[in-house]
């Protein structure tokens, strides 16, 4: 079976083409050029690179977040708009459960961290089975101050795998936090890659074995929404107040 | 999915060799809108899926919740114009979509969703302007409009006086300094207590008040300028009321609302009639949000019939954010094959030169 995979939930343009699990080809673009701009020629030409046609694709898979807000939307938009004109399953993951996979047949646990602005990460924390390409989820998404992070690892004293588009510019301050418990991958395997996608969305093409709808995953309400319910939050409390003085 | 069904007046039955079938996308504000075209005026679909009630909480659009729904619609809004036209991508001839001005992240959805579709179906992507779409509103119903002639775009966010000379080529002659038309006329339905969108507020309490009442500046800058500014004339009506209400008065709303509705409307039309008579062409297009405005109409149209010059405006439906509008701008894009590449990006701030 043959696939294509996008991730733009980052500053990176991931393509990546693959069968069966298979990476055949892959793009990546990590430039000051934006998604839109780079996504669809890129996709031209490791098609024409290898001699693939869109009409040959089996399936899509798109990563659905968490990430850049906007990044979600273009890559799930693209893969949309493919998979609806040539009438094709997609299939969706998360973009930790991707990076997980760039610490395949590690010991220690691999926790992705995604820059999520605001002094915050998207991350997870993840452990591969030994000698087994399962991967367990122990600890779920989630938007997380760096510090809370950071502190939450080191009282679980266990050695821990860094990946993600956040590492180099946290790397001082993992070492400073965790010591000797930190592992730090080099960028050109702790980014998100295609190649990476590739694996996880082949692992839910083989759990599903039908394509689904795939959403976008933020993770985050936008601000207005959170201010909003604060409003809200605090006109209900003001009200209780009052009745509490009838 | 609530996408809204309009204006079916043709289905595709028998293709020709000789149609040219156009999918317009349109999603730069809060409007997910698709429609299908044949022939630059037989509209077969059109879809227009409105987030106006989702932002209503706010008191306006908020740009990360319109591309949050923008992201959700945008597939289903397309599918059903297309089957509503009885048509596949296989039949189309090619994919018009805005790129800009409005929201980035909204345009984005559409721009992204669009190039995907344009080239897994091998056919050509066609980058249109917003304000050229809503311009182009007004070929729908007539093919036949003639060059050159000036359009008066007005809407909440332009005010602009444009000079074409052919399909593709024009020149602003004029436009606002400040406040678009539309926007102050949201303002002062604002401060009013009319509530949003202020346009078609003020348009409705204006039928009950006197426009001679309050006697409100017309800015009309130097002698010959064809620019507009709406701020002074909006405070205008803001330092009236303060006043009032230091005095302790109350005053009439629907007559304020009537004395600004025509301040505004009597600029618009001077400044028109000003670029008629320096440009000397016989035809002017009406188009934006604010042309669906009566008094606007009725004026224009009675002036105009005057000077023997020819009025186009479109039916309201078409004067506000819509997928046909952008459809109809890229008929006559297609015609003269002025494609836009894979790498066509969003242009949130993209103006009319």
């Amino acid at each position: 079976m043959k696939y294509l995979t996008i991730d733009t939930t980052t500053k990176v343009t991931a393509v990546a083409l693959a069968e069966d699990g298979r990476l055949i080809a892959e793009g990546f673009l990590h430039t000051a050029k934006t998604h839109s701009e780079r996504l669809v020629p890129m996709l031209e030409q490791l098609l024409t690179a290898s001699d693939w046609t869109l009409q040959e694709l089996n399936m899509i898979g798109v990563v659905r977040g968490p990430g850049s807000f906007t990044g979600i939307r273009i890559g799930i938009a693209t893969a949309q708009g493919l998979a609806q004109v040539l009438k094709l399953p997609m299939i969706g993951v998360v973009s930790l459960d991707a990076l997980a996979w760039a610490g395949l047949g590690r010991t220690e646990d691999i926790v992705p961290i995604l820059d999520a602005r605001k002094n915050e990460w998207y991350t997870a924390r993840y452990h591969w089975m030994q000698g087994e390409e399962k991967v367990d989820c122990l600890t779920p998404p989630q938007a997380l101050s760096t510090d809370r992070c950071l502190e939450y690892l080191k009282d679980l004293e266990r050695p821990i795998c860094f990946v993600g588009d956040a590492v180099t510019k946290a790397k001082g301050r993992i070492l400073e936090v965790l010591g000797e418990n930190a592992v730090i991958l080099p960028d050109y395997v702790s980014l998100p890659r295609g190649a990476y996608t590739v694996r996880a969305v082949w692992q839910r093409w083989q759990e599903l074995s039908i394509g689904e709808q795939v959403r976008p995953y933020y993770i985050r309400f936008s601000e207005a929404e959170v201010n909003w319910a604060k409003k809200e939050e605090a006109r209900r409390k003001q009200e209780e107040g009052y009745k509490g003085h009838e | 999915m609530g996408g809204i069904r309009l204006g079916c007046e043709c289905e595709v039955t028998d293709r020709q060799k000789d149609q040219v079938i156009i999918l317009g996308i349109e999603t730069s504000c809060d409007e997910t809108s698709a429609a299908i075209l044949v022939n630059g005026t037989d509209l077969c679909s059109h879809v227009i899926s409105s987030q106006i009630m989702t932002h209503q909480k706010y008191g306006g659009v908020v740009p990360e919740i319109a591309s949050r729904e923008h992201s959700l619609h945008f597939q289903p809004v397309v599918q059903q114009a297309l089957d509503e036209a009885k048509v596949g991508f296989h039949d189309l001839s090619a994919i018009a979509v805005t790129y800009g001005p409005g929201l980035v992240g909204s345009l984005l959805v559409g721009v992204s969703g669009a190039k995907a579709m344009a080239y897994a179906a091998g056919i050509p992507l066609i980058g249109i302007n917003h304000l050229e779409g809503h311009i182009y509103a007004n070929f729908l119903h007539n093919k036949d409009i003639e060059f050159p002639f000036l359009a008066l775009l007005v809407s909440g966010g332009h005010t602009h006086l444009i000079l074409f000379e052919a399909h593709g080529q024009y020149r602003v002659l004029g436009q606002t300094r400040d406040d678009a038309a539309g926007e102050a006329l949201d303002k002062v339905a604002r401060t009013l207590g009319l509530g949003y969108p202020g346009g078609p507020k003020i348009q409705k309490v204006a039928e009950e008040g006197n426009a001679q009442a309050f006697k409100f500046p017309r800015a009309m800058l130097e002698p010959t300028s064809l620019d507009f500014s709406f701020s002074g004339m909006k405070s205008a009506v803001l330092n009236t009321l303060n006043s009032a209400n230091m005095r302790g008065e109350t005053l009439s709303v629907p007559d304020l609302a009537a004395s600004f509705q025509q301040a505004v409307v009597d600029v618009l039309v001077r400044k028109a009639l000003m670029a008629i008579d320096q440009t000397g062409v016989k035809t002017l297009l009406l188009a934006g949000g604010v042309a669906a405005n009566n008094l606007l109409r009725e004026t224009l149209s009675k002036t105009l019939v005057e000077r023997n010059i020819r009025l186009v405006s479109p039916p309201p439906l078409f004067c506000t954010d819509n997928g046909a509008m952008i459809a109809v701008a890229g008929y006559y894009h297609y015609l003269a094959k002025d494609y836009a590449p894979w790498t066509l990006n969003a242009v949130p701030g993209l103006g009319l030169v």
